[in-house]
């Protein structure tokens, strides 16, 4: 962006930030013939722009992002309950709300179904966006169509997926329970998706997949649409098939894409709410429960605050270590 | 281009930040003037009954209040039951309270605990019904005045129970019957019963059916009685229905609305609700009502057939600006000519012993066995603070659950419960 030729006239407001330091330095070499208080003047007046065009992103950041996680991870370590919500005068308990997180049966279970569910939910994700990507990206007929119609999914709102859904896997109204009936599995008649734990999450895996992929796919394509296509030709002379010719030359290339999407999905895919609140609430025992739910369960209805915060937390955590650990590979990746 | 975003950003942020606090003195000044005519106006929230018919009623009683308190605003809110509970606690948190509200009977306690409601004066038991006004009050207080209550009785499909060749149960033991005969008699993919696994309000009067009790009072507090052998009994009862067959299988995650769904698609015999979802059947398949049949509860082992009273209290909001009005709009509402627009709708009983008598309830004999449930045979969960949050949480159904899918005994199941409710009660 940088090296681009800018149309004179048309300040950018990049320019302050980039200039300060060549202000600073060149202030500096010329020292001696001007007072320091001017060259601080001039500095405080150079930054004055740029500190109050960030001032708004920065009280929206700190306002809707850093208060509110200082504020949770505070409550973490209190007992605040409802009427210490309201009126103030909670304790502190110290580490007392991680211990029971990791002691109780049902907040370690939501924890664990967080990350395993999330981790199929991610691969589901990337191999079916991948799929639809490699479609689409082929010359066909019509394909633009389709790729509108990709986005629809995406546009849907999760809670209303979710209710539409649960309905499409109903035990005895539902489209699907019909549809593999009707292809002969018997078995079907009736069967009641969300009385299991894991048949309950076959069917929101189903949802969170059709949900999440459009976007996945249309990032892909539009990493598959830069890969040139003399490098697939010139594999294609070498005597590369189509499954070397992706394993080998588009792969690699769009590596950089991929990660950074696997990053997105996982933070998706574990902080997933709205498709378990609403699918998964009739499973026995709330076995199918995640963090965030357990979380919003324990705090809101239950009242307690301080222990639906640890849990919070402790999923943010989750979610630190799986992001870093990308970065990272990302990181090693560019420099390999 | 950037510059000009950051500014729209800006100017939409001064909107919103300036949006947010202009409610903020919305009732400043609203006070009743000394003289005791009442003005200003108070913002009323009550739960959505669902039907814009319904609404309409309740929106009458605002108009018609102002009508005849002129220079007095009635601004009524529907807040879905779903979310009412969190909506109390952030209202409450953030100091935004409706001045007028109507409560779920088994949240009063809790935010009365929090010091947050209004104690309500001269509340004599006769002029409401007893149970309700026992579960409004703690520590010997009353903070809500019963609007309408309601308790489940039995509602049956005529035509299976006779293709079946049975009559309507009043035992557990000829409702196991029953269910059997149905189940092998009526075909079409009928199930006899529909004992749902998310429904507290079918599965925990069981235990006081089977002789036992949910929870004793010992001074300010409570203890869990459900480690009891009548409480086990009652959840293997319930679940027996579900093992053998006779309750279908997705109705282990089901909630009421879907037990109800399926009686009305006639997938179902026998279904335990109250004259609300009575009503709301016959709205939705007219041609039903014909075929139905109304009993009271089937009565358990120790020969009670109690059901839960459920309904909803009114209460004011110890942060209201206008207790006054707030106060006299809740007794207009209590007026028994003004009730029985809402409850006949609605399909519950008034709150009221007036409201009941006006009502012609127990003069139509499809709906008497739901009023005779609910004045005869009926009682409240355990008024403590902390039940809403037990409810809230649903700690029941879970192990009701694993009852039902055979992952537990009845036994273990109330030990546990009963565990976890001392815990909640003691924490």
């Amino acid at each position: 962006m940088r090296d681009q030729p800018r149309p004179p006239g048309i300040p950018e407001r990049g320019h302050a930030v980039s200039s300060a330091p060549a202000a600073v330095s060149a202030g500096r070499s010329k020292s001696a013939s001007r007072p320091p208080a001017a060259v601080a003047r001039r500095a405080v007046a150079r930054l004055t722009m740029p500190v109050l065009l960030l001032l708004p992103a920065m009280v929206i950041i700190v306002g809707l992002v850093g208060y509110p996680l200082v504020r949770t991870v505070y409550l973490s370590f209190t007992d605040t309950g409802l009427g210490e919500l309201i009126y103030g005068g909670s304790t502190w308990v110290g580490l007392d709300n991680y211990k029971e997180v990791f002691a109780d049966e049902h907040l370690r279970a939501s924890l664990v179904n967080t990350v395993v569910f999330g981790t199929v939910c991610v691969i589901g994700t990337m191999v079916f966006g991948f799929c639809v990507a490699l479609l689409l990206n082929q010359r066909l007929r019509g394909n633009w169509f389709f790729a509108i119609a990709v986005l629809l999914p995406w546009a849907v709102p999760a809670l209303a997926a979710s209710a539409i859904f649960k309905w499409l896997f109903d035990s005895r109204y539902g489209f699907v329970n019909w549809v593999l009936v009707e292809l002969g599995f018997s078995g079907f008649e009736d069967y009641a998706w969300f009385a299991g734990r894991f048949s309950a999450y076959v069917a929101i895996f189903i949802t969170v997949v059709w949900q999440s992929f459009p976007f996945i796919a249309l990032s892909l394509l539009a990493g598959l649409q830069t890969i040139p296509k003399e490098t697939l030709h010139a594999a294609a002379v070498d005597g590369a098939g189509p499954w070397n010719r992706f394993r080998l030359v588009t792969l690699p290339l769009l590596r950089p894409i991929v990660a950074v999407l696997v990053v997105f999905s996982t933070i998706w895919d574990f902080k997933i709410f709205d498709q378990i609140y609403v699918m998964a609430a009739g499973v026995p025992d709330r076995a199918a429960d995640t963090a965030a739910v357990a979380a919003y369960r324990e705090g809101f209805a239950l009242s307690h605050y301080g222990l639906g915060s640890s849990v919070a937390v402790v999923l943010f955590v989750i979610l630190l270590i799986f992001s870093l650990l990308y970065v990272r590979l990302i990181g090693r990746e560019g420099t390999a | 281009m950037r510059k000009f975003s950051v500014a729209v950003v800006g100017v939409v942020l001064a909107a919103v930040v300036a949006a947010c606090g202009g409610s903020d003195d919305q009732q400043t000044g609203d006070k009743a003037t000394a003289s005791g005519k009442l003005s200003g106006s108070i913002s009323v929230w009550i739960m959505d009954p669902g039907s814009p018919k319904i609404q309409d009623v309740v929106k009458q009683y605002g108009t018609d209040f102002e009508a005849a308190h002129p220079g007095t605003k009635v601004d009524i809110q529907f807040v879905p039951w779903a979310q009412a509970h969190d909506k109390f606690v952030t209202a409450m948190a953030g100091g935004k309270v409706p001045d007028v509200a109507e409560m779920g009977t088994t949240w009063t306690p809790e935010f009365a605990d929090q010091g947050g409601l209004v104690e309500q004066p001269k509340i004599s038991k006769g002029d409401y019904v007893s149970s309700l006004v026992d579960a409004a009050t703690l520590n010997g207080k009353v903070y809500g005045k019963p609007w309408y209550a309601g308790a489940r009785a039995l509602i049956y499909r005529k035509d299976m129970l006779e293709k079946a060749g049975v009559e309507p149960p009043t035992t557990w033991d000829e409702t196991m019957a029953a269910a059997k005969a149905i189940k092998s008699k009526v075909g079409g993919g009928v199930y006899p019963v529909s004992f749902t696994g998310l429904s507290e309000h079918m599965y925990l009067p069981t235990i006081w059916q089977a002789g036992g009790q949910i929870a004793t009072q010992d001074g300010e507090t409570w203890k869990s009685a459900l480690n009891s052998p009548e409480a086990a009994k009652a959840l293997d009862y319930y679940a027996s229905f579900y093992k053998d067959g006779l309750d279908p299988k997705a109705a282990v995650g089901w909630e009421e609305p879907d037990a109800q769904t399926a009686f009305a698609n006639g997938d179902v015999a026998m279904l335990i609700a109250g004259g609300w979802t009575y009503n709301s059947i016959i709205a939705t398949k007219p041609e039903l009502e014909k075929k139905m049949g109304t009993a009271l509860t089937p009565a358990g082992p120790s020969g009670q057939n109690t059901a839960f009273a459920g309904g909803s209290h009114l209460v004011q909001f110890q942060e209201s600006k206008n207790k006054d009005l707030g106060a006299a709009f809740i007794d207009f509402m209590l007026e028994p000519a003004q009730l029985n627009k809402f409850t006949s709708e609605i399909g519950f009983l008034p709150g009221t012993t007036d409201g009941i008598k006006a009502s012609g309830y127990l003069d139509d004999p499809q709906r008497k066995p739901f009023a005779e449930q609910l004045l005869e045979h009926s009682a409240v969960y355990p008024p403590s603070p902390k039940w809403g949050g037990l409810e809230g949480a649903n700690i029941f159904d879970g192990e009701i659950q694993k009852v039902m899918k055979g992952q537990a005994t009845g036994q273990e199941a109330v030990a546990e419960l009963a565990k976890k409710m001392d815990e909640e009660f003691a924490g």
